[in-house]
């Protein structure tokens, strides 16, 4: 197989034979390494109409290429790539507009790449213009639009473009927390409406929670594929693997007083082992260290649990006079245990404050501490995985109205 | 929702149909007017200052300095009337070539017909030879030159210009996204090109053992024939515009052909 040789790839490869450039990379470390790399090589993926497909991998592991090749931006070097109809892809949020020209026109040039014609785009511009949430600033030149904004007008266009299938790129990293949930949504009704989706992000969490199905891509070839949880939870284990007894260092330079400062954060389960994921409705220990020259009268540790994705406080601890010494003045540590988490399965991170006494000034602030990680109890297959952070021990009642 | 048709897969990009294609065309276009004009004062006025300003040119050294005639006509008019169509197929080529690379940020992201980029450049400089052509006939009018019904040649000589100038960017616009020294060359290319059309002389000047070569250069047979259609009100030189239309098609044909092997490669080379 392989494409034939073309004019074009004739004169390249002497043009790079005088250039000295067709021989293999040798590297002192690791000897030698040769001078083509494929991006892809021997995937053979089948994806059903209507299914949601996360591609996840570390950065270089093809999968944009992989996106790139079924949009037909690009072509393979061998094999094959077929595809059953209109494919609208989000590699890059509104890659089309033209910053001189107003959000309207742009909308009409955008739309139009993906196929649609004008009478198409009269009907659904104000869905799409809705959308974006840019009704006020639609008449203005886009190069005026703040970045959030024309990402946002850019994927509105994209996925009203009546699309069969939808390749989307980590692009929803651009837009505001609530546009992110309502891009989310958008692209789960695409799948409810038997639409394909193609979905690539480093947030596993949005990839489990709009996706059934899982592809794990490792340096071009496909790692693991099949159902979302187990590929996650596979993946998840080998970055955990990667990453273990890598102590995650703390900032250098932070905010505080520096009476007292951290030196050590650690996240333990509650068998006090170090742990980066913790199931859901488990222990979790936050373990801080501290070092100090000054006596302080008992000063205020705070533990707040931040939700990664939105940014949002979900949990915050304050430890209290009685639960420490009247007064340190030297190193030490402390635990703050959290039993029972009622966190839903999302990545979430630490924000850890050392405050004096009276909570008026902060000695120390960890404002970016160490992530973790919460994963589904085992045994248990989440019902609505999607939503909220907070699992709240409930039950419905339900009574009929009794007719008098 | 409608229910959609059955779909099949296929191993091709899904094609666009003709509706869009020309929508899409049209949009690519207004952009790159929109985009060229835009915070400028004169805006269009730019475009006729062009064959306007080589034109004072051209009548000062060839007419007054070198003392080429022009066969008769007023030499201002014999000159604009072949810097009208040159400056048409000059910026055409000059934008398209580089217009691939320009536009890499769709070109790597998007999959639509790539020849759409380099056509829309040729379309947005039918603007300006519109604005040209409009100066061209109030510089008629002023010199009292005479239309003859030999002027109904005019709108088929333009489409074999513009057959000739897809042709060119086509070819040149591929090239500069493998090689970048292509843009440069071009330019260069251009710039003898001027000299190597009968633009500022007539072709009847040229010496007979010279003028194959001349005649092997399809701009030469279109503007000596829109020249004896519009200026000299008379029948074109046949045999030349034959040859000019001749080579036109080839050209055009050979250049699409290659343009639509190896525009699959764009995305990764650009």
């Amino acid at each position: 197989m392989g494409r034939s040789r073309t004019i074009v790839d004739v004169i390249a490869s002497n043009v790079d034979r005088l250039r000295r450039r067709e021989r293999d990379v040798f590297s002192a470390a690791q000897g030698r390494i040769p001078a083509t790399v494929y991006a892809l090589s021997d995937v053979t993926l089948d994806v059903a109409e209507g299914t949601g497909l996360g591609i996840i991998g570390a950065n270089g592991a093809g999968k944009t290429t992989l996106l790139k090749l079924i949009s037909r931006v690009t072509w393979p070097t061998s094999g094959r790539v077929q595809v059953a109809g209109r494919v609208v892809s989000l590699i890059e949020l509104g890659a089309g507009f033209h910053p001189e020209l107003t959000g309207r026109e742009n909308v009409y040039l955008g739309a139009g790449l993906f196929g649609l014609t004008r009478r198409d785009i009269d009907r659904r511009f104000d869905e799409i213009v809705q959308f974006a949430e840019v009704e006020q600033l639609i008449d203005t030149p886009m190069k005026r639009y703040s970045s959030g904004l024309y990402a946002r007008l850019g994927f509105s266009v994209a996925i009203h473009s009546n699309p069969d299938i939808v390749l989307v790129d980590e692009v929803l990293s651009v837009g505001d927390a609530a546009f992110r949930r309502r891009a989310l949504e958008s692209l789960r009704q695409l799948i409810a409406l038997g639409k394909t989706v193609l979905f690539i992000s480093h947030d596993l969490w949005n990839v489990r929670r709009l996706c059934d199905w899982m592809v794990w891509l490792d340096r071009g070839q496909v790692r693991a594929s099949g159902a979302a949880v187990e590929v996650s939870d596979r993946y998840l284990e080998e970055v955990d693997r990667a990453t273990a007894g890598r102590q995650a260092a703390l900032p250098g330079r932070r905010a505080g007083t520096g009476e007292i400062r951290f030196s050590s954060i650690d996240v333990l389960d509650g068998g006090g082992r170090p742990a980066d994921r913790v199931a859901e409705g488990g222990t979790l220990v936050v373990r801080a260290g501290y070092d100090t020259a000054s006596r302080l009268p008992a000063p205020v540790f705070q533990v707040a649990i931040v939700d990664v994705e939105t940014g949002v406080t979900v949990a915050s601890a304050t430890s209290s006079a009685a639960d420490g010494p009247p007064v340190i003045d030297a190193s030490g540590a402390v635990d703050c245990i959290f039993e029972s988490l009622p966190l839903r399965p999302r990545q979430y991170a630490l924000r850890l404050t050392i405050a004096d006494a009276r909570q008026l000034a902060s000695y120390d602030v960890v404002a970016a501490g160490p992530r973790f990680t919460v994963v589904p109890a085992a045994g248990v297959q989440p019902v609505d995985a999607g939503d909220g952070l907070v699992g709240l021990p409930y039950r419905f009642e339900h009574r009929l109205r009794v007719l008098s | 929702m409608a229910i959609a048709a059955p779909r099949t897969l296929t191993d091709r990009a899904e094609p666009i149909d003709a509706a869009a294609y020309f929508e899409l065309l049209m949009n690519f276009t207004r952009r790159e007017v929109r985009g060229r004009y835009s915070q400028s004062l004169f805006g269009f006025s730019w475009a006729v200052a062009q064959p306007l300003a080589t034109m004072a040119v051209f009548t000062l050294v060839f007419s007054r300095l070198a003392n080429i005639s022009a066969d008769g006509a007023p030499y201002p008019i014999f000159a604009y009337a072949g810097l009208a169509p040159w400056f048409f197929f000059l910026n055409s080529v000059n934008s398209g070539t580089m217009s691939l690379v320009q536009y890499r940020n769709i070109v790597t992201k998007t999959c639509f017909p790539r020849e759409i980029i380099p056509l829309s450049q040729v379309c947005s400089r039918l603007l300006d030879f519109g604005a040209a052509a409009a100066l061209f006939a109030v510089l008629m009018a002023y010199y009292g030159v005479r239309l003859t019904p030999w002027v109904l040649m005019a709108p088929p000589l333009f489409a074999l210009l513009v057959a000739f100038t897809v042709a060119v960017t086509l070819m040149t616009s591929a090239a500069n996204v493998f090689y970048r020294d292509v843009s440069p060359v071009v330019q260069i290319a251009l710039q003898l090109w001027l000299y190597l059309t009968p633009i500022a002389y007539p072709m009847a000047r040229v010496p007979a053992r010279w003028k194959v070569w001349i005649a092997a250069n399809p701009l030469s047979g279109i503007v000596e024939a829109g020249r004896a259609a519009v200026v000299y009100g008379r029948a074109p030189d046949w045999d030349l515009l034959a040859c000019s239309a001749t080579l036109t098609g080839a050209a055009l044909v050979a250049a699409f052909l290659v343009f639509k092997r190896v525009d699959r490669y764009f995305a990764d080379v650009i």
